[in-house]
């Protein structure tokens, strides 16, 4: 690890299990969750099930906020003091000022090192993906352009598909509008949601009852990856994986997968999309 | 002094929770301030320092370190600003300490990519210009700081005026009140510390010198009464419903009974919010906000006479705001040039992103064009049109098979609505001519897609994208129809021969599409053979719409026989409320 001179930066939001960050040397600087007055530092403090089972028991709705300047700047100065660039690839800044407490902390520096600083413009393991990818390159020693090419041709091409159960969570947490969360809920609507170019979450179309939205989730993503060798990912709420294990199966089974990584939805994800929510990222696989 | 200011925060952390409508209104900039300012205490109980400039520096990092929400992120600019400004200096006088303001004024809006007035921002720029403006002919510390809180409180008080958003909810920003909190809890401590020698860390908080409520009483109106409101009137964030109506019903009780209050209030809250009812018996009083103020007359007329309306449009409201802004080219504290000296983009808030969380967007002036679309279907039974209205639906004309609507009906309703294109649902083929008609001699642009079926209506709602243009929509909506087949229950009026049926007057008869393929004296054996053609792979979506004549017992066991022969199936049952018809059927394949 030492002998690597690029590290890669990024926030708990990409929902990255620990074992793979650690693997990879991927440095995480964690949201907060907070119920009522007790805070826990995201998928660090509070581990996705553990969430989930506080969550219930909640009276009202966890907060969550984002990390400090403060926070990325230690972590930034600590790796240009030991002579690595940084790469801090972080949740979208339409969805949450993350992004901005980082490009705040690299301003700190004023100068100093070599940090780049990019705003995904996606969530969970949408951008989970590129930070595995970009962490996978910087241990094999590629360049920062090589790297950051690399996750600006990814950012374009990546499939990304969210099922929630209810858009309550979303309009409550003000990612999502009023009109937008009241489609429908008086019939079984399954809206199927991306997140745009701009990083805002964006509903793509609406399917009658879970099977019609899978059946709805494979055509959309075979228009873009039948027949191209692709990595997957998949986020699930711990404890309710039923549903979405018959989505990845279908999934498996018409595309080509090279590389497949499942993820528990984080505490701080959760909060915004609800229990039960699936999360689907596809990008084509790095040429052999 | 900041000790006491972060314990004042502290303690009014909820209320200012409950101000939070801007940028999204999640209720937690007093958590996050509080977080902030707390951090900051803290780092300067660990490192005390009788020399305010080493203690500025101190607090400043901690403030830093410990900043959360965007709120946050601007109180640790603004004291990030006001360090550098003390920096070396032994004592706080008047000149420092407003020049430091001033200072970290300038520092937090250089770290906002695109500062929102009306915001936190606003009250301590408007304070620190004051502050400096007087600092020549105020010396003493302590009075110096009760002027600059008044013109903190003020601004917050004119925060309204700024963002839409807040005058919507009826609310003063939240973090700019949060800062008012701290500048109290400084002024408290000036006050009670005069003479010479301020230091920014006091040996001790000075807690019990606080009553905590002394000063919401001398406060005046703006935001201690209107706090309440603010959560739970938290929706309206977005001017979504223009028309702010309040007019009195008079009524005559003795003649028409008791206020139908329940029953009105849900008519109200299909296209409007913010409602107020008060039945006063002979008079009601009525405010909402609504979208179609005509809708909502119209409604209220049918109880009694109405009096007293009045109407203003909220949007405009908010337009005037932006008009006066470009008349008078910036009028919020540009004298100090402090847009123009660091280069930063002229407060707008047209822009609506900037630091904001989420994708809250305030009103655009393309919101005030008409609305590019209009839906107008028809229906029958209360339940198929809240069905459709939760769909998408503007305007829902009652009609069915015994009651066609005319074309006229279709013509009001198109007329009704301020939309630039109408597309026309008429859910049943007896009504299709009408329809027709009507669009060819609307005054706008009209799309009539052929649905048969209410059904039929609901998969083309589902096809429908309001950002897709009115041809691709058209493409789209009459493409889903097909996806769908409809089958409707009802009973035979005379003996008849069909499809080889011989069908009883009374009889139950199950009709797919257009044709009648199943007579049976029960109503649940009919259903059966009708669901049973309809139902080909066996894992379909089933849609039952029970009619206002549908037994629950009969609802009951088909749903039970579905679960039991169709169990990858889903079903879901609704309360249609059709006469006539005690059960349509939909059916979408996978």
């Amino acid at each position: 690890m030492s002998t690597q001179s690029i590290v890669i930066v990024t926030d708990s939001t990409a929902d990255i299990p620990k074992d793979i960050r650690e693997k990879l040397g991927i440095e995480m600087v964690p949201l907060s969750v907070h119920f009522g007055d007790d805070s826990y530092l995201d998928n660090v403090t509070l581990s996705p099930a553990q969430f989930y089972e506080k969550l219930p028991e909640a009276k009202e709705l966890p907060k969550t906020s984002m990390p400090s300047p403060g926070d990325y700047y230690e972590i930034f100065k600590r790796h240009v003091d030991e002579g690595r660039q940084v790469i801090s690839i972080n949740l979208s800044s339409a969805l949450s000022g993350t992004h901005q407490s980082a490009v705040l902390a690299q301003s700190m520096l004023e100068g100093e090192g070599d940090v780049t600083v990019i705003d995904s413009k996606s969530a969970s393991y949408g951008y989970g993906l590129l930070v595995v990818e970009a962490a996978e390159m910087a241990r094999s020693g590629a360049s920062k352009e090589d790297i950051l090419a690399r996750i600006e041709e990814l950012r374009s091409k990546t499939g990304l598909y969210f099922l929630v159960e209810t858009l309550e969570y979303l309009h409550k947490g003000g990612r999502i509008g009023r009109a937008s969360a009241l489609f429908g809920t008086l019939l079984n609507i399954k809206p199927i949601l991306t997140i745009d170019d701009e990083g805002y979450v964006n509903s793509i179309d609406k399917a009658r009852g879970q099977k019609r939205a899978y059946a709805r989730i494979v055509e959309l993503l075979e228009a873009d990856f039948a027949n191209v060798p692709v990595d997957m990912a998949a986020v699930t709420t711990p404890g309710r994986t039923e549903m979405a294990d018959e989505l990845i199966a279908i999934l498996k089974e018409k595309f080509q997968i090279r590389k497949y990584t499942h993820s528990d939805i984080g505490p701080v994800i959760g909060t915004h999309a609800g229990p039960g929510t699936i999360g689907i990222f596809l990008i084509p696989s790095k040429e052999q | 002094m900041v000790l006491v200011g972060a314990e004042r925060l502290a303690r009014h952390q909820d209320r200012v929770n409950e101000l939070n409508v801007f940028p999204v209104p999640d209720g937690d900039t007093g958590t996050n301030m509080n977080m902030t300012m707390t951090a900051g205490a803290a780092e300067l109980r660990n490192r005390p320092s009788d020399e305010v400039g080493r203690a500025a520096e101190v607090l400043a990092k901690g403030l830093l370190m410990g900043a959360r929400g965007n709120s946050g992120v601007i109180l640790s600019q603004l004291f990030r600003g006001f360090s550098r400004a003390v920096a070396g200096q032994q004592e706080l006088t008047v000149p420092t300490f407003a020049a430091a303001l001033q200072q970290g004024v300038d520092t937090a809006y250089k770290s906002v990519g695109k500062p929102i007035e009306g915001t936190i921002l606003t009250v301590a720029r408007e304070a620190a210009k004051h502050g400096l403006a007087i600092s020549r002919r105020t010396a003493e510390l302590a009075e110096w700081m009760e002027e600059v809180l008044d013109k903190a409180q003020e601004t917050l008080e004119r925060t309204p005026d700024m963002l839409p958003v807040l005058k919507q909810v009826g609310v003063v920003d939240s973090g700019g009140q949060g800062l008012v909190y701290i500048y109290e809890g400084f002024r408290d401590y000036l006050a009670s510390h005069t003479g010479a020698g301020y230091g920014l860390a006091p040996n001790e908080p000075a807690a019990g010198k606080l009553s905590s409520d002394s000063y919401s009483s001398n406060r005046p109106a703006a935001a201690p009464n209107m706090r309440h409101l603010a959560q739970s009137r938290i929706e309206t964030e977005s001017i979504e419903f223009p028309y702010d109506m309040e007019f009195f019903i008079r009524r005559d009780v003795a003649k028409a009974g008791p206020f139908p209050e329940d029953a009105f209030r849900k008519t109200l809250e299909k296209d409007g919010d913010s409602i107020i009812l008060i039945d006063e018996g002979d008079i009601v009083k009525v405010h909402v906000h609504s979208r179609r103020p005509g809708d909502v007359f119209n409604a209220a007329i049918v109880h009694g006479e109405l009096t007293e309306m009045r109407i203003l449009n909220m949007r405009d409201q908010h337009r005037d705001l932006l008009h006066a802004d470009e008349d008078a080219g910036k009028p919020y504290g540009s004298e100090l040039g402090l847009e123009a000296a660091s280069g930063l983009p002229a407060a707008d808030s047209r822009e609506g992103q900037g630091l904001e969380e989420g994708r809250e967007t305030p009103p655009n002036p393309d919101a005030y064009e008409m609305a590019p679309f209009g839906i107008v279907a028809v229906s029958v039974g209360q339940g198929n049109e809240e069905l459709l209205r939760s769909l998408g639906v503007d305007a829902v004309i009652s009609g069915g098979q015994s009651m066609n609507p005319s074309t006229e009906d279709f013509m009001k309703a198109i007329g009704g609505l301020s939309v630039e294109h109408v597309f026309l649902l008429p859910n049943n083929s007896n009504v299709l001519l009408a329809a027709k008609q009507a669009a060819e001699l609307a005054d706008r642009p009209v799309t009539v897609i052929p649905s048969t079926s209410i059904p039929q209506g609901m998969a083309a709602l589902l096809a429908y994208r309001e950002e897709d243009s009115a041809n691709a929509n058209e493409e789209r909506m009459i493409k889903a129809l097909d996806k769908v087949t409809t089958g409707q229950l009802t009973r035979a009026v005379r003996d008849t021969q069909m499809n080889g049926l011989d069908i009883r007057d009374g009889q139950y008869i199950g009709i797919l599409n257009k044709d009648i393929i199943a007579a049976e004296d029960g109503v649940v054996e009919a259903a059966r053979l009708l669901l049973e053609k309809m139902l080909t792979s066996g894992d379909e979506l089933v849609m039952i719409l029970t009619g206002e004549d549908a037994d629950p017992e009969c609802t009951g066991a088909l749903v039970a026989w579905l679960d039991e022969n169709y169990p990858d199936a889903e079903v879901e049952v609704h309360e249609g409320g059709q006469p006539l018809y005690p059960y349509w059927f939909m059916v979408e394949q996978v």
